[in-house]
């Protein structure tokens, strides 16, 4: 894994995972991101392990929402954004002009912090998706519907009224509705923004429990304010700081010891 | 280090310190009095030592009442769950050595009306002098987190067990010379062991203090040079 | 408590005002109202609906006139209705920030509050003179045009509404752009869209200016949308400013059907906008 940047040496990346054991499934390679002509990430390289759990973390404006929206592309909407480097998916760069945009964002999907359901019925919800992408037959349909709500855990509670209107759930519904709904295009990578910023406690619990079941089958990158989240959810964990990568590692040696006192300053509360 | 953002949190890692500063010294003390009180036959000071003790046990449920309610209250990570667990232990090895202070001072008493040779005393008032060393080493290193002081004395427990194996075999030489002689050896073996323990307790102090300071256990095996637990002298007739 | 007291006086002052400013308009409105109920519910009977203008000095009614409203709104909605919210969905979703953009958003709201009378000359000048007469098409042509850029305005203005997590949500799914604004944009802008379309129809109902210099009008029954065609506004003009006593009722009686015809296109705007805010 060759980072050969300068910048990379005031960065304290000591163990890089997956560079001997997993797969990365992603891999960020030197990336910088620009908001018209302020830099907002530097020189950032970091691995995501196929179907492991990896959080960024890090005090407001350090970048970790600008990374995550780099991992699909999203920044593209926008047109005075612009990124620089390699974002590499099973080994091929995604951020190249010739990149196909929709077809990447079916691989890559993404969950926002604030619910976005469509202003359809549940069941609409869930099957356009993935009638964008796939001719599906009615019954395929249904069962292919239920299942994603069912892996959201989402299915108990809706059965009984798919045709009612997505907006109709409560706050904590309605992410898992958004869930079920990137989840249903069976992409290979999943993103969360912040996921649980806007709900209640137990609604953050049920999400969190989904994360853990989600693993098995997706790789997961979750940006998060919640320390205590990253710590619980999460295999690895990036600890960003004003657009710099501080710190990479396993997520049980960041929070119990970690080695950049950066990132045990922020992780105690010790910011200031 | 800088302070964390909400004040509190640190006057409560402050207090846990103090607690843990203010049981050292009085199991210091305790430990010094007991030894004191054997070699004197200083049955006052020995009672001294028995009621002191229940300072000891207190402040030990105190710090870990705090330390429970901290790990509810604030979510610590790092070096900030590094100190309170560590605390906990350390609490829990200095109750044990008041309670070992203790127990020899109880013995004290007991040998009162059977006492022996002042020479085998004098055995364990050295191997004491080594032990109270031990201790004070460990607990200025805790005070002053410093790691070199810890793993010194980390180093030196085996001299401490050496002495014991050593007097263990004289004591029981000295039983089986005469029979009049048991009750006091006896009592006097059980104070050699309770300071030999000691000795162990503060080893325990220093490993903790390694994990609390670098977040790693100290992985080589700790040097033990305590035979006795395959030592035996062998009964000559005649 | 000398600052506390002369607050409250100014307070009170203000709120004084304001009510009698309220007030004042609130009369002056209701003034309108009344007089045209009371003069022209006297008009109002079925007659009025079935006949036609009758000529001075004889009895009749709307009928012709009301047709020719009818016909030339429809087709005037019909054409500024595509254009004007494709013309808005292009400058809210696909020409953020361009010199083009912002250059044609500015035009449509000079546009918005250009005098009708403009725009009825410029429609005269080109699609009256080289034909060589009056009729519904240019009629229609002016009315269009005066109600494409308020339907354009809207469904900026309705579009920009839509939450841009939305679009990011839609975009982050694989969805192409076309296919996020049909299924999922305009969904939810829906209700604000349609509102935009019913207040253009309620406000180019009563424009009399235009159609002065593009359908004129007709004594008789027509359905010929090339020739002059009789409507509302333009019949109200010419009979309520004659001596007859006849066409003058006839005129109060047009002007209450104007009015009817603007309030039930706004009441209803307002319960679709009210539906559709009901989450």
């Amino acid at each position: 894994m060759n980072d050969a940047s300068p910048a990379m040496a005031a960065v304290s990346v000591t163990n890089r995972p997956t560079s001997g054991g997993e797969r990365a499934k992603m891999e960020v390679k030197n990336l910088r991101f620009y908001y018209g002509d302020t830099l907002a990430l530097q020189t950032v390289s970091l691995p995501l392990a196929d179907r492991k759990v990896t959080a960024f973390i890090g005090p407001s404006g350090c970048g970790k929402s600008t990374l995550l929206r780099v991992l699909n592309r999203m920044y593209d909407l926008y047109p005075h954004q612009r990124a620089e480097g390699e974002v590499l998916l099973d080994g091929k760069n995604i951020l190249l002009p010739s990149q196909d945009l929709n077809l990447l964002r079916s691989k890559v999907g993404m969950v926002f912090q604030k619910p976005t359901p469509f202003p359809m019925t549940i069941f609409d919800n869930i099957a356009f998706g993935i009638q964008l992408f796939e001719r599906v037959s009615r019954g395929e349909l249904r069962d292919r519907v239920e299942a994603a709500l069912t892996k959201a855990a989402l299915w108990g509670e809706v059965k009984d009224k798919l045709s009612a209107n997505g907006l109709s759930l409560s706050g904590g519904q309605q992410q898992r509705l958004c869930i079920a709904r990137t989840i249903a295009v069976r992409p290979e990578v999943v993103l969360l923004d912040e996921p649980c910023s806007a709900l209640d406690p137990i609604s953050t619990s049920k999400i969190e429990e989904l994360i853990d079941e989600l693993k098995s089958e997706y790789t997961i990158a979750i940006v998060t304010h919640n320390m205590q989240q990253a710590a619980r959810v999460s295999d690895y964990t990036a600890f960003m700081y004003l657009g710099s990568l501080i710190e990479f590692d396993n997520t049980d040696k960041i929070f119990t010891a970690p080695s950049d006192r950066r990132t045990q300053d922020y992780i105690t509360g010790r910011f200031g | 280090m800088q302070e964390h953002i909400v004040s509190s949190f640190d006057e409560d890692l402050n207090s846990l310190s103090q607690k843990l500063a203010e049981m050292g010294g009085l199991a210091e003390q305790n430990v010094a009095d007991s030894v004191a009180a054997l070699v004197n036959r200083d049955v006052e000071k020995a009672q001294r030592v028995i009621a002191s003790d229940e300072r000891i046990d207190k402040l030990q449920r105190q710090l870990d009442e705090s330390a429970v309610l901290m790990i509810a209250r604030r979510q610590p990570m790092a070096r900030d769950l590094r100190e309170i667990v560590s605390a906990i232990h350390i609490a829990n090895d200095l109750e044990r050595v008041g309670d070992l202070a203790k127990n020899t001072a109880k013995r004290v008493i007991a040998i009162e009306a059977n006492f022996g040779s002042q020479r085998l005393v004098a055995g364990v008032e050295h191997m004491a002098e080594l032990t109270l060393t031990q201790l004070k080493d460990v607990l200025d290193a805790l005070a002053s987190r410093d790691l070199a002081a810890a793993r010194a004395v980390w180093e030196r427990d085996n001299e401490i067990d050496a002495m014991y194996t050593s007097l263990f075999r004289e004591l029981l030489t000295y039983m089986m010379e005469d029979p009049r002689n048991i009750t006091f050896c006896t009592h006097l073996l059980f104070c050699a062991k309770n300071i030999e323990r000691i000795g162990d307790h503060a080893t325990n102090i220093a490993e903790n203090l390694h994990y609390l300071i670098t977040g790693g256990a100290m992985t080589e095996a700790r040097p033990k040079q305590d035979e006795t637990s395959t030592a035996a002298v062998l009964f000559k007739e005649g | 408590m000398a600052s506390y007291a002369s607050r409250r006086i100014g307070n009170n002052v203000a709120l004084g005002l304001s009510l009698a400013a309220t007030l004042v308009g609130l009369f002056f409105l209701g003034a309108i109202l009344v007089t045209l109920l009371l003069k022209g519910f006297g008009a109002i009977s079925p007659r009025i609906f079935l006949e036609n203008t009758p000529p001075p000095g004889s009895d009749g009614g709307l009928l012709n006139a009301i047709f020719g409203s009818l016909a030339m709104t429809i087709v005037a909605i019909v054409i500024a209705t595509p254009v004007g919210i494709l013309a808005g969905t292009y400058l809210v979703e696909y020409s953020r920030g361009s010199r083009l953009g912002e250059i044609a958003k500015f035009i449509n709201d000079i546009l918005l509050s250009a005098p009708s009378i403009i725009i009825g000359l410029f429609v005269y000048t080109i699609l009256v003179v080289p034909v060589g007469h009056f009729s519904a098409w240019a009629g229609a042509a002016a009315l269009g045009l005066i109600a494409l850029p308020v339907i354009n305005r809207t469904t900026q203005d309705m579009l920009g509404l839509v939450p841009n997590a939305l679009r990011e949500a839609s975009a982050a799914l694989g969805m192409p752009k076309w296919k996020a604004m049909t299924h999922v944009i305009y969904r939810a802008a829906r209700s604000g869209i349609l509102t935009g379309v019913l207040l253009a129809i309620a406000r180019v109902t009563g424009e009399t200016a235009p159609l002065l210099f593009t359908a004129l009008s007709n004594q008789f029954w027509s359905t010929d949308l090339g020739a002059p065609m009789a409507n509302l506004p333009v019949v109200i003009f010419q009979f309520a400013l004659s001596p007859y006593a006849d066409w003058q009722r006839l005129a109060w009686g047009g002007a209450l059907i104007i009015t009817v015809a603007i309030l039930a296109l706004n009441i209803v705007a307002r319960v679709l906008s009210n539906i559709g805010s009901v989450k």
